[in-house]
């Protein structure tokens, strides 16, 4: 039976609102950040990623957001979607293993259908931030303290 | 407050790959965020091997992944700090594309094959083989309201949960009955009220109208439409001359409807050929819904069939397989090539297929 059931529920999938600054993309839950090429996370096995930190994400300013990685500083924007993005996510009712990890977005929605697993829909994303720009080399990180 | 510690999600194994973007097209997002717990119900179907579609209730889109060149992190709050952090769930290279399709229930006429309802088939029945409505539901792609109307459409019935499409004749014969007893107004004391008989009377009355509170609201253009392309249907190669048609046509249908018989019911099912000495016209049987499916195959044996079209005339063979008139345009700027004379707007191949 090919057939993948979406539901949608739009609030509350994700307990903690996102904090007030936040709250300006137009969405409390849930925002976009698009990336120029990918991150490039170094570690040895898959569960010491878990939690790690990425950067700092700075978005005082509406007009310039701004993300801080090790000695690099992206300055991005925020752009309003063409069309609205349905973010959907899985839902696995009982725990598989055996996914790889490496989500390399290849693994079209019908391939990965199996009937322990449910589509829904958790939420409309209208503005996302863009990190477009080459990122600017930061000499001294206490630097950021003073922003 | 001010700078929000980025950091992958606590469950990375379990997040990865768990994603994805659809991008909404208007009408779709309004039925989404104006969507209740439960209202709203979204299906994706398809076979491995077919591109899958979305259904909503009403319409049906077909899913294409896009691949991005930028990587798209979505980002949530995190549960034990939700002031100071976020978590990337996922990092994704497609968004899924969704564009507006017709319902792809071609299959249907193939896949019953076969299964034909027809007079006195009874003892067929242990061989036939079997088609169940909720396995057609679930197998076609096709929304729920167009996965009703196909059906109707293609006037199939549901007998015992299996799918039968009611055989031409017998169709024809049975409206004929149905027609006189409205006239006559005598019930049929014909001993044959079976079960399966009622069932099978009250779905093909509700084809042809609205069945509401034991009270039969006729379309009388729909039946007599049927009922004309019962005698149109013996002159697929053979043509007959209109009025012969007309004639057999209004008979069929009686004296009360009489009146309502018009050729433009018929449009799309039929050719009228005019030959050049001036005699009368004829017309042969030509079903819109026996060409290919695909446009550009569809054009093709238009355009074998007839080197030239009026606009009005091929607008009618195009219905099924262009979403809206917009679409149906665009085909026919694609597929063919207008000229306009003095007697309007004709379409002619783009190639030549026959020298």
């Amino acid at each position: 039976m090919p057939v993948i059931d979406v539901s949608v529920s739009l609030s509350n999938v994700f307990n903690p609102k996102l904090p007030s600054c936040v709250a300006k993309l137009g969405h409390d839950e849930l925002i976009l950040i698009e990336l120029q090429g990918t991150l490039d996370i170094e570690c040895d096995e898959d569960t010491t990623r878990d939690g790690q930190f990425i950067g700092k994400l700075n978005l005082n300013d509406a007009s310039k957001p701004t993300l801080t990685i090790g000695h690099h500083l992206l300055e991005g924007k925020v752009v309003t979607l063409p069309k609205p993005l349905g973010v959907m996510h899985r839902k696995e009712s009982s725990k598989r293993h055996g996914y790889p990890s490496d989500g390399d977005g290849s693994r079209s929605v019908e391939n990965t259908w199996n009937p322990g697993v449910s589509w829904g829909i958790v939420a409309v994303v209208k503005k996302k931030i863009v990190f477009s720009k080459r990122p600017m080399p930061i000499l001294n990180l206490d630097g950021r303290s003073r922003v | 407050m001010s700078e929000l510690d980025l950091r992958l999600s606590t469950a990375t194994a379990q997040d990865t790959g768990s994603y994805r973007l659809l991008e909404l097209p208007p009408e779709l997002c309004q039925i989404i965020e104006s969507a209740s717990e439960k209202t709203a119900s979204l299906f994706i179907k398809g076979h491995p091997t077919e591109d899958a579609v979305l259904c909503t209730l009403e319409k049906t889109y077909a899913v294409r992944s896009v691949v991005l060149s930028n990587t798209v992190l979505v980002v949530t709050p995190s549960r034990s700090d939700p002031g100071g952090t976020v978590h990337i769930r996922d990092q994704l290279h497609e968004i899924l594309e969704l564009v507006p399709v017709v319902p792809k229930l071609h299959k249907l006429s193939i896949l019953l094959r076969d299964m034909e309802y027809d007079e006195g088939d009874e003892d067929r029945q242990a061989t036939m083989p079997k088609y169940s409505y909720e396995q057609a539901r679930s197998e076609i792609q096709a929304s729920e309201a167009e996965f009703a109307r196909g059906l109707k459409e293609r006037r199939i019935l549901v007998l015992e949960g299996q799918l039968r499409p009611i055989a031409p004749a017998h169709l024809s014969t049975i409206l004929e009955l149905l027609l006189n007893y409205l006239i006559s107004l005598s019930l049929s004391h014909q001993a044959a009220p079976i079960e399966e008989l009622v069932s099978l009377s009250k779905q093909v009355m509700s084809w042809f109208g609205d069945v509401k509170e034991g009270l039969w609201k006729m379309d009388v253009d729909a039946v007599i439409r049927e009922l004309g392309v019962g005698i149109l249907r013996h002159h697929r190669h053979n043509p007959i001359s209109e009025n012969e048609f007309l004639k057999k046509w209004k008979n069929v249908v009686g004296d009360t409807f009489e009146c309502s018989v018009k050729l433009s019911l018929l449009s799309g099912d039929y050719l009228r050929n005019l030959s050049s000495i001036g005699e009368e016209a004829t017309l042969t049987y030509f079903p819109s819904s026996a060409l290919p499916v695909d446009p550009a195959a569809r054009f093709v044996e238009l355009f074998l069939t007839r080197q030239r079209w009026k606009h009005e005339e091929i607008q009618h063979f195009l219905l099924d397989i262009a979403v809206n008139s917009k679409e149906r345009d665009k085909l026919l700027l694609k597929h063919a090539r207008a000229l306009t004379d003095t007697e309007g707007v004709w379409y002619t191949a783009r190639v030549s297929y026959n020298n």
